[in-house]
């Protein structure tokens, strides 16, 4: 036995590697020295404007080569007017480096300016800013100010939504399944909601290169797949006791929540550090009345919980809401474009799980369907109220 | 059973967490650590002092060589091989050879293919007295067709536009007499006519009166645009090709003597152009047909292939600004200084030039 089954591993092992081996054979023959097999067409160089600071008395340009030839950047330009700048560490990108090019410049707070950048071949790439803003240097006044907007946005609201817990636990199991809906079509809004700000992040700031479609749909599924494995091993570990597991969807749901409202938080702090928003009360308003719902929401589960739940609830509420804070203050003070494309993505992901979570529950509890008029009333209602409050923000 | 499903399952987790982390530092941190390279140090206009451990890529102040010269340029008349013909007037014979393959530095950095006539963007400055026989032996070096236009008085057949240049070593033979007496453009005529004047198939063509013109220190400057990106709009524009050429390499002139400059409007998609010279006036020859000034000014507009002559003297030394009043142009290469020296002191005194000082800009 022993004998045997050590060949079959090794022989598992190189049958496994053999189409490797061609492969690199293959792309030898392709790139390798003297082979021009092909070289067709034209490779054009393209460079990206990922990020631009206003500091003192200069603009700051962050470049990427995005394209799939090197490049030299060799000119600024600041509404297409020739600048003498600076580019740091050099002008020489390789693909997908990145470059700082400082121009010198008395920029006029919350006026629109066009920085260009001129590579070799005269090409000229350019980003526009709607209003010129200093970059936010992190300050005890400027954190405290991120974590009050944070605490609006995110904490209060979903506080105030888990107050609905009282009114949940005193009805029939009908009306109790149509808030369980009412939540799911509540997540699937937001779920859509947060790859559509993604896409949108990834539109205006990421090179195409970087496929932001296809980037967000892979790292959606990913934190959904991740997600979905962990889930199922917390939901089986709390089985035996039967009133555990709405607590562990309600857990579910929150942190869910919460990895949206991290990416909501990176959003808020990103358009305030980049000057894109004037923060007004309005859209404090806006986004608090949004998120309230995201307290049903994680307040539902827990309607069957008989022991005292505050405490958890609590934590849950802080679980969902406290991310806010921490997107804030990471949008605002080290926004970079790749990294809201890519939490708002995980936000996605772990949003589409929960949703699995609950639609499973409430399958189980309907025998075995989805079709009663509480739950499609539910889902319908959830998206309704979602959409309403959205026009606020 | 279990230990290998445990084993199998932790691979594959930890493969795809391998992926995962090796796949976001390739993204997040694509630059690799650079060794420290020495602090350099530019100064802007407004005096700000900026510090970098990168590198300066500065169009306007930094001194740049480029392959063409637009001082050697600005003086350089080609009068052509002479030789006297049985009426007793004058044959001039040039040689002028298109090519469309050159990839020329027009900025520092900023390289572009440019067509060319004799090698260089603008081609070189035919001159020759009104009434003499100009004799072009034109050569078409380039891959497309190619003609030389002149603007001026001559039979239809040696208009440049009809009789198309073959590439690929093609001859044709403009001969006619020179007039009348003024400063014009010369330019290929191939359509589209567009693309072929903005890519530099371009040159002046100056027609001296016969009882010629008062001595004086003369130049030539063509006003032109390069459009590097394709996208019907000017980059650059300069006087002469190199923008901000005259800014860092001052041309130099004395007091109290005659500057002739023969101007020439090429700059294409921007529908005027102009020239406005600081702490002086100048007597304008709109087309340079007339002996007799049209106007003493300090601005004059220009449209497309529109020129003239400048005559003016500097009474003070210093450094003069000249430029597009279009600021737009100026700021995207077109702007220049004279630095006039007295003609009192010994003239040949060496001149530092303008960017080792804080260079004045103003209009």
């Amino acid at each position: 036995m022993e004998l045997d089954k050590k060949p079959s591993g090794a022989k598992t092992i190189i049958s496994g590697l053999i189409p490797f081996a061609f492969i690199v054979i293959l792309m030898v023959y392709i790139f390798g020295p003297g082979s021009d097999l092909l070289d067709l067409g034209v490779p054009l160089p393209e460079i990206t404007i990922e990020m631009v600071d206003f500091v003192d008395s200069e603009i700051h340009a962050t470049v990427r080569n995005t394209g799939p030839i090197p490049v030299e950047v060799v000119m600024a330009d600041i509404n297409d007017r020739i600048q003498p700048a600076a580019v740091e560490p050099d002008r020489f990108l390789e693909r997908y480096e990145t470059a700082l090019v400082r121009i010198p410049f008395v920029w006029n707070e919350a006026e629109p300016y066009i920085i260009g950048i001129t590579i070799e071949d005269g090409t000229r790439f350019e980003k526009e800013i709607e209003a010129a803003a200093p970059r936010l240097q992190p300050s005890l006044e400027l954190i405290g100010f991120f974590a009050i907007i944070g605490t609006y946005v995110g904490i209060i609201p979903v506080m105030i939504g888990l107050m609905w817990l009282p009114f949940i636990r005193r009805l029939s199991k009908n009306k109790y399944h149509f808030f369980m809906a009412l939540t799911v079509g509540l997540l699937l809004f937001l779920g859509i909601d947060s790859i559509e700000e993604a896409l949108e992040a990834s539109a205006e700031n990421l090179a195409d290169s970087f496929n932001g479609i296809l980037l967000v749909a892979t790292v959606t599924i990913l934190s959904f797949l991740g997600l979905h494995y962990s889930g199922e091993k917390l939901i089986q570990r709390v089985k035996d006791s039967p009133y555990a597991k709405p607590v562990a969807i309600a857990l579910m749901i929150s942190i869910g929540i919460g990895l949206h409202n991290f990416g909501e938080g990176l959003a808020i702090g990103a358009a305030i550090g980049l000057g894109q928003v004037a923060l007004s009360t309005f859209l404090i308003v806006g986004f608090a009345l949004h998120n309230t719902t995201e307290g049903l929401a994680i307040a539902s589960p827990l309607a069957k919980e008989k022991k005292s739940v505050i405490g958890k609830l609590v934590a849950m509420g802080m679980i969902a809401g406290a991310p806010a804070i921490f997107g804030a203050w990471l949008g605002g003070f080290m926004y970079s474009p790749f990294s809201a494309v890519i939490f708002l993505s995980i936000g996605a992901g772990a949003i589409f799980q929960v949703i699995v979570i609950i639609m499973k529950w409430l399958r189980d509890e309907n025998e075995n369907s989805l079709s009663s008029a509480s739950i499609v009333s539910g889902i319908a209602v959830g998206m309704l109220v979602m959409y309403l409050t959205s026009i606020f923000v | 059973m279990k230990q290998s499903s445990f084993n199998s399952r932790s691979i594959m987790i930890f493969s795809l967490i391998a992926v995962v982390v090796i796949s976001s530092v390739f993204f997040v941190f694509p630059e690799s650590i650079k060794a420290q390279s020495d602090e350099k140090v530019f100064v802007t206009h407004s005096g700000a002092v900026v510090r970098t451990t990168g590198e300066v890529i500065d169009p306007l102040y930094v001194e740049a060589t480029m392959e063409f010269d637009p001082m050697e340029y600005l003086r350089d008349f080609d009068y052509g091989t002479t030789s006297p013909l049985p009426d007793g007037t004058t044959l001039r014979e040039y040689t002028i050879v298109a090519e469309d393959d050159k990839i020329m530095e027009v900025s520092p950095g900023v390289f572009y293919n440019a067509w060319t006539f004799n090698g260089s963007v603008p081609g070189p400055t035919i001159r020759a007295t009104e009434g003499d026989t100009v004799r072009i032996n034109f050569i078409n070096n380039g891959s497309k067709e190619h003609t030389m236009h002149f603007h001026g008085i001559h039979p239809a057949e040696m208009d440049g536009v009809f009789e198309v240049v073959g590439g690929g070593g093609g001859r044709f033979t403009y001969e006619f007499i020179a007039g009348p007496a003024g400063v014009h453009p010369y330019h290929c005529h191939v359509m589209p006519l567009e693309e072929h004047i903005v890519h530099g198939l371009y040159g002046v063509f100056i027609v001296d009166p016969k009882e010629g013109r008062e001595p004086a220190d003369e130049m030539v400057m063509v006003l032109n645009g390069l459009d590097t990106d394709f996208d019907t709009e000017n980059n650059f524009y300069a006087a002469n090709t190199i923008p901000f050429y005259y800014q860092h390499h001052p041309i130099q002139i004395k007091t109290n003597e005659l500057i002739r400059i023969y101007v020439v409007n090429m700059v294409e998609f921007d529908p005027i152009n102009n020239l406005h010279l600081h702490g002086n006036l100048y007597k304008y020859y709109p087309t340079g047909t007339d002996l007799v000034p049209s106007f003493y000014t300090d601005m004059i507009t220009l449209s497309q292939t529109e020129r003239g002559i400048m005559e003016f003297e500097y009474q003070y030394p210093g450094k003069y600004l000249f430029h597009a009043h279009k600021v737009e142009f100026s700021e995207k290469g077109w702007v220049g200084i004279f630095l006039v020296s007295d003609d009192g002191s010994n003239s040949e005194q060496e001149t530092s030039p303008a960017t080792g000082d804080a260079t004045e800009y103003g209009t």
